[in-house]
């Protein structure tokens, strides 16, 4: 099995109803990758996945698979396969005819279907569940029967649409890693859908953020999660601390934004000239306590609201003004027992992100 | 059970199972049980016993005229003297009732026909009642010789199998014909009503599937006589058909040309077919309905062309809806009579139930048409339990 890759370019999928889910969107998903389409309910991302997988053609664009056109091609002609969010496994049928209905459909004879289908249940470690029903299955085996059906016909890209967001989350967490896992051993390209940034974030090579029918940023996890490209990218990836405010200059490099808290510098790379309205982002995690020593270039007032203990870590809210800020600090044996009353909080310019306002993800 | 009483309380919960047993024992075994027994009762009309039960019957009859003339008489002649005028005089007005020797009665006396009126000389009457009292006689002689053990119609009656075993060989060859037809009208009726059904349930738009259930549904509002006669309307020689193909040029109606569509077998399953397909969709839609749409999308998906897709997903899936609808067309065409009574027009072959129809009212044989009714059933049940071995579907299945 070798992976394909997959090009979408400039594609628009409106549907009979005149609704536009996917607006003029260009991708391209390497052979052999483990891409991951995240985004909020109703984004487009089915959508995507249909029109690579060939359920619906894109009224505009065209898709390439292996840099083969696929306008026009049938699902069952091209080198992709679907799992579907709720697996579609045929309860009638045993386990291992499920998995070799591929090749059944490909006309391969009887014997060697079993023989390749026990194959597959090995490599998902479901050896000798072959003659159970799906039904007689757990939910996370039946996962795994459905990507060796998937596996069957030897795609060169598999197409996983939320297909763990049916399990609890030990389970959840135990099966990425296998997916993980058959994506190594197999090669295939991975292109898998969900709307957990966590899932996203550990599995993939790639991630896409994906909001209304528009992809906003392509990159690697630690881009994404470092480097947003949108305020939707920084807010719907993670937690955020966000404020407006305006550029009114710039110094080393950063972008001084005046904001309802006083001047805050973060990283621009856009270089936005002074009068933009902006916002400033900055991670939790980054934010720090000043304490006299090394303490952070922003700087703000702010009363202890709440601190919620998270074993390695304390969430500390703070109020400064009408905002409130969170702040992830570790646990360095004292719970943050000592972060009372009123502290100095911040943190350094080169762990804030200045982006012109845009539209937020919902919380 | 304690649910129902729980839920109703228990005056309603008796009210029901009292109504359900009513229905049950009333309206379905005892009628069933009792046509059974008759199927298996052999009615003997040519024998010795049923000459002798018509001889009694006549017996009976000559009696019965006599005492008629005989109290007709009281009523006018020797009554009280009320007016009777549309009587005529009979006579000897006098209202003796002493016998005269002179008219010794005749033994061999018949009734005189007519009876010319209900007053009697007193010799008649004398001679009348000696008649009567000879029969009488002759009556208890006769049931003496009679079985005893036997029936109410003094036919000899007797349990055996002979209602079956002495069918025609046409009566036979229409049975089975009937059947076939039936299961021809069944597989024709799946052929059509299956992708029908499969369409309506995938169906995406909601209004183009009103349509479609309103198409189907509203033509079985109307009485199934109508949709019939609806039908040889379409099929006749001056039908509407014929009339198309002449406004085709086929065919030239004013030269008496035509084809005669009624009474082939061809009309009467396509009626039967247009009769029966609605209890075959709705089924089948049932089924498939309720088939995931996901799964038909992973077998295209996993490269299956659209035989294999119906073979080995939608089909299983459906297959207590198929069973089902099949039952219905099958029991529904094997039984109907009006179809091919109306369609056939007597020229097509005979179905069985027309058969049946006849042994009851036409040759007034209760008991054969029972026998005759209860090998239909016995095929229909056979053919549901074959069906569902076929479709390897249980009951529970079927009351999904
Ligand atoms: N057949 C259709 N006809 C019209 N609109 C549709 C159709 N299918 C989807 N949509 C619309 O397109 C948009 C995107 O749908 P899509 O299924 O791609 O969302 P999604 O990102 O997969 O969401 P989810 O995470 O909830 O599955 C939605 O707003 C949806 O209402
Ligand atoms: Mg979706």
């Amino acid at each position: 099995m070798h992976g394909q890759d997959v090009a979408l370019k400039g594609v628009s999928m409106t549907y009979p109803n005149g609704f536009t889910a996917v607006h003029d969107t260009d991708l391209d998903i390497h052979a052999g990758e483990f891409f991951s389409i995240l985004g909020p309910s109703g984004c487009g991302k089915t959508t995507i996945l249909r029109m690579i997988s060939g359920f619906i053609d894109p009224t505009r664009g065209r898709v390439a698979i292996g840099g083969q056109e696929m306008n026009g091609i049938g699902p069952n002609r091209r080198p992709t396969a679907l799992i579907f969010q709720n697996l579609a496994l045929f309860p009638l049928m045993t386990v291992w005819e499920n998995v070799a209905f591929g090749l059944e459909a490909r006309g391969v004879g009887k014997a060697a279907r079993r023989k390749r289908a026990d194959e597959l249940l090995e490599l998902v470690a479901l050896t000798g569940q072959g003659d159970k029903k799906p039904t007689e299955l757990s939910g996370g085996q039946r996962q795994r029967v459905a990507v060796a059906r998937a596996l069957a016909v030897e795609p060169a890209v598999l197409l996983l649409d939320e297909p763990l967001s049916a399990l609890d989350l030990k389970l959840r967490q135990h099966m990425r890693a296998e997916l993980k896992a058959i994506q190594c051993k197999t090669g295939v390209t991975f292109i898998y859908i969900t709307h957990d940034q966590g899932e996203a974030l550990t599995m993939s090579d790639r991630v896409a953020v994906m909001n209304l029918g528009r992809i906003e940023q392509v990159g690697p996890a630690a881009d994404i999660y470092n480097a947003p490209a949108t305020p939707f990218v920084a807010t719907f990836v993670g937690e955020q601390n966000v404020l407006r405010g305006r550029v009114v200059g710039r110094e080393n490099g950063y972008a001084c934004l005046e904001t309802p808290l006083g001047r805050l510098f973060g990283v621009d790379n856009r270089g936005l000239s002074d009068g933009t309205d902006a916002m400033i982002f900055v991670r939790p995690e980054r934010m720090r306590i000043a304490n006299g020593t090394g303490d952070p270039a922003n700087r703000i007032e702010a009363e202890v609201e709440r601190r919620d203990l998270e074993g390695p870590f304390v969430n500390l809210f703070v109020r400064a003004g009408s905002h409130s800020l969170a702040l992830h600090l570790t646990n360095s044996g004292t719970a943050g027992q000592e972060f009372t009353g009123i502290q100095t909080v911040g943190f350094d310019h080169g762990d804030a992100v200045v982006m012109p306002t845009g539209e937020l993800a919902r919380e | 059970m304690s649910e129902l009483v729980r839920t109703y309380g228990r005056g309603l919960t008796a009210l029901f199972v009292g109504l359900i047993v009513a229905w049950i024992v009333g309206l379905i075994l005892v009628p069933q049980i009792r046509m059974i027994e008759r199927a298996f009762i052999y009615e003997d009309r040519g024998g010795e016993t049923a000459m002798l039960a018509l001889e009694i019957d006549r017996l009976y009859t000559e009696k019965f005229k006599l005492e008629q003339r005989l109290k007709a008489g009281e009523g006018s002649g020797g009554g009280s003297g009320l007016p009777s005028p549309s009587l005529t005089p009979s006579p000897t007005p006098a209202p003796s009732l002493t016998p005269s020797p002179g008219l010794t009665p005749s033994p061999g006396l018949t009734p005189s026909p007519g009876g010319a009126g209900g007053g009697l000389s007193a010799a008649e009457r004398v001679g009348a009642e000696a008649r009567i009292g000879e029969l009488n006689a002759q009556i208890a002689e006769l049931e003496a010789q009679e079985d005893t053990s036997s029936g109410e119609a003094g036919m000899k009656e007797s349990y055996s199998l002979d209602n079956f075993t002495t069918m025609s060989a046409v009566h036979v060859e229409i049975f089975v014909m009937t059947l076939l037809y039936a299961l021809c009208v069944t597989v024709l009726c799946f052929l059509i009503c299956y992708p029908v059904a499969y369409a309506a349930a995938t169906m995406q738009s909601e209004e183009k599937l009103t349509l479609l259930m309103v198409g189907l549904v509203i033509p079985y509002a109307i009485n199934e006589l109508l949709r019939i006669f609806s039908w040889v309307m379409i099929l006749e020689k001056q039908g509407i058909l014929n009339w198309l193909f002449d406004a085709l040029g086929i065919i030239s109606m004013d030269a008496g040309e035509g084809f005669r569509f009624v009474a082939s077998n061809g009309a009467v399953f396509t009626v039967m077919i247009y009769a029966y397909v609605l209890f075959m969709v709705f089924p089948i839609y049932n089924t498939i309905d309720t088939l995931d749409k996901n799964q038909i999308e992973a077998a295209r998906d996993l490269g299956a062309s659209v035989w294999k897709i119906h073979t080995r997903v939608v089909i299983p899936h459906a297959k207590p809806g198929i069973a089902v609808g099949s039952i219905m067309t099958f029991m529904l065409s094997a039984g109907s009579i009006a179809a091919p009574e109306i369609v056939g027009r007597g020229l097509h072959p005979d179905w069985f139930s027309q058969l049946i129809y006849r042994r009851f009212f036409e040759a007034d044989s209760w008991n054969q048409g029972s026998a005759y009714s209860v090998a239909l059933l016995v095929a229909c049940v056979a053919f549901i339990l074959v069906n569902m071995a076929i479709f390897k579907v249980g009951i529970r299945d079927i009351a999904k």
